[in-house]
């Protein structure tokens, strides 16, 4: 990334911004800036709940901008595909300045000396100089009086490698933007599904070419209530119903068929409702209405606990042209039945079940950002904690003069060369 | 009995110790009150290492097992942990009593803050299904470690702002150390960003989901990378280097306790 000012530029001006370090400057700022607006501004949210939070001015502005969705933004594209750009180049550039060949001559070793950096000793010393050297450096003649040694050449590509990583893990989040999707699953033990719900509004459900049905699903709670576990069992059919994949999926180790992916994302509880009115038994599920009664009526609330009487539902039904509600409490005997309009209706039982929350996504790009993220770590370790030392022995008529430099660490280093040259001066 | 609490309240008094005794340092300059000061930091440590150990032993027994790294109280802990971890291996030449008052300081706070305060949360509780997994520990290592190289970046910052001379370190010497924590923080973060991205990738099934402390923590790395190109390419030193330390480790101030407090997100049992 670096462009140093002295070295001759190709390209025009366009190109020469495209390429400098002030763009990455600029870009990076601009993302971090946006970043904090993103996480200012409430994301994703329904306009109700924005006109609650902002004023309608405020709530003009965030739509004008993209910023209810600042991450997915076409400017938000726009700025990383220019920061891409940017870097793309910048690293292009390095690695051909890199490959470049190097000049052979050795640089002025008294100037080395004289910074601390190397010493002056007998000729006859050379021997033991390149035993304290080691093994570890790569030899190389320079001229006839000057030999090179050389170590940690491929630090140099340290920032190279980083560069490249970070641009892989962009590809890779755009390959699974472009060509993967995210949907969600809420199944309760025996359910099946042959398509995902999307994850916002307005998308189409996504046909995953298989049927997942949830065999089984299993929670348990901790004494303070709080979860401790919770899997689902599953079975891939096709449309044969033949059992293709069976597995068990619990939180942190999701299953995968033919590169989809099911997460145990959440869980959820959803009731049944037994009622007795005019005679009949009703079994109703949420917001699900009783017909072919005098007066129809729905369950439209579920409490845990009322008031410390236990369970408890609310039902709501029309009274003339008014709707009225009444509370029906399980596990009291006065509560549990009440007249409606002249027709006994009854509470007898409400049973829950447990239903799965699976995440379901395919994503081609995780190999690619896996590989990234190594690449990364690797290109941080070579640029941040290896040395590119190269260090001279040039043999004068009477003095031997060893010096050198490195890209890191120059007070290591100086360290290193009293302790090669202790007891030979 | 010992508990827990008490080695980490021994610890408390041990930090209270260190900063009393810097003090003392900086009134008289007597070298035996510089190498009481050295011992009284690795004795805190040592303390402060058997008190998370002992939580840890003690939540097996409660039948809960897991490191003491799942939420606010123990998060605390192990940071200022981890800043008398970096004080620690620093070489001793570099160790700057400035400095260590100033690192002593903090992780007094934090431990006073982490024990005294009635916000904070300081049972033993069992793990969410979603923190039962390994990378639990390197992310969260990986992370605070970072955090306190930052402080430790930011600590020569500030200390940049002094006239040198006296205790305050030469700025070549606070530029060093300054430029040293921040290469270590930066790869620790990145350490950190990227286990968690593999980690969310496997608990929440997409690695990078913009949730608050991941926009935040990206926003740090930025910063920092920031610098580190700043210094390099374009030569910046000095005051606007010191400026930025002190920035950064606001941002650090922000994806730590800013976003708990302030946006809420999938990161909230660190609250």
């Amino acid at each position: 990334m670096s462009a140093i000012k002295s070295d001759k530029m190709r390209g025009g001006p366009i190109f020469r911004f495209l390429v400098s370090v002030r763009l990455t400057i600029i870009t990076l700022s601009l993302i971090a800036g946006a970043s904090i607006v993103g996480s200012l501004v409430r994301q994703g949210a329904s306009e109700e709940e924005y006109l609650s939070l902002y004023s309608e001015r405020a709530y003009h502005f965030i739509r004008l901008f993209g910023l209810d969705d600042a991450y997915h933004s076409s400017w938000f594209y726009l700025l990383m595909g220019v920061f891409a750009i940017n870097l793309f180049l910048c690293t292009l550039q390095r690695l051909r300045r890199l490959m470049a060949p190097r000049e052979r001559q050795a640089p002025d070793l008294s100037g080395f000396v004289s910074a601390g950096s190397g010493f002056a000793t007998d000729p006859v010393n050379r021997e033991e100089v390149v035993r304290r050297l080691g093994p570890s450096y790569r030899r190389e003649r320079v001229s006839e009086t000057t030999e090179l040694f050389e170590k940690g050449r491929f630090s140099r590509y340290g920032a190279i490698v980083v560069h490249a990583s970070v641009l892989l893990i962009l590809a890779g989040g755009l390959i699974g933007n472009i060509s993967g999707f995210k949907a969600y699953l809420a199944l309760k033990p025996g359910d099946e599904a042959s398509a995902a719900m999307p994850r916002k509004p307005g998308q189409s459900a996504v046909v995953l070419g298989f049927t997942v049905k949830c065999t089984d699903f299993r929670v348990s709670f901790y004494p303070s209530g709080q979860p401790k576990e919770y899997a689902s069992d599953i079975e891939i059919l096709d449309e044969k119903r033949n059992i293709l994949k069976r597995g068990r999926i619990r939180v942190n180790e999701p299953f995968s068929y033919k590169g989809v992916y099911f997460y145990q994302s959440s869980y959820g509880r959803s009731n049944v409702y037994t009622f007795k009115a005019d005679g009949r038994t009703f079994e109703l599920g949420e917001e699900q209405v009783a017909r072919g009664v005098r007066v129809p009526f729905m369950v439209v609330r579920y409490e845990q606990d009322v008031h410390n009487f236990g369970p408890g539902v609310m039902v709501a039904y029309m009274d003339a042209d008014e709707p009225k509600t009444l509370w029906f409490l399980s596990n009291v005997e006065k509560m549990r039945s009440h007249t409606v309009n002249g027709s006994k209706v009854s509470l007898e039982n409400i049973s829950g079940q447990f239903h799965t929350g699976l995440e379901v996504s395919r994503d081609p790009g995780v190999p690619v950002v896996l590989c990234g993220f190594t690449l990364m770590l690797a290109g941080l370790y070579i640029n941040f904690f290896t040395a590119h030392r190269r260090i001279y022995l040039a043999l004068g008529p009477d003095t031997l003069i060893v010096a050198g430099t490195t890209s890191r660490n120059k007070e290591g280093f100086a360290e290193d060369m009293r302790k090669i040259g202790g007891g030979l001066a | 009995m010992i508990t827990d609490h008490t080695l980490l309240g021994l610890a408390t008094i041990m930090y209270l110790g260190l900063v009393f005794f810097h003090i003392l340092y900086f009134v008289w300059q007597k070298e035996k009150l510089l190498s009481a000061v050295q011992h009284i930091l690795y004795a805190a440590a040592a303390v402060q290492a058997a008190g998370i150990l002992m939580r840890w032993a003690i939540s097996y027994r409660l039948g809960i097992g897991h490191a003491p790294l799942s939420n606010y109280y123990e998060s605390l802990i192990f940071f200022s942990w981890s800043i008398s971890v970096f004080m620690i291996c620093m070489r001793k030449r570099r160790l700057y009593p400035a400095i260590t008052f100033v690192a002593a300081g903090i992780s007094l706070m934090l431990m006073a803050y982490a024990s005294l305060s009635p916000g904070v949360e300081r049972g033993i509780q069992p793990l969410i299904p979603a923190l039962q997994s390994n990378w639990l520990h390197i992310h969260v290592i990986t992370c605070f470690l970072g955090y306190a190289a930052f402080a430790v970046s930011f600590i020569c910052g500030v200390l940049y702002f002094f006239r040198p001379g006296g205790i305050v370190p030469t700025r070549e010497n606070l530029e060093d150390i300054n430029y040293r924590s921040i290469i270590i923080g930066f790869s620790m973060l990145t350490s950190g960003i990227l286990t968690g991205a593999v980690w969310a990738h496997f608990a929440w099934g997409s690695c990078w989901s913009w949730d608050p402390k991941e926009t935040w923590s990206l926003i740090t790395w930025i910063i920092y990378a920031l610098v580190l190109h700043l210094r390099f390419t374009g030569g910046l030193k000095g005051k606007r280097i010191a400026i930025l330390s002190v920035v950064g480790f606001a941002s650090v101030i922000m994806t730590y306790f800013g976003v708990n407090f302030f946006l809420a997100g999938l990161h909230s049992y660190a609250t």
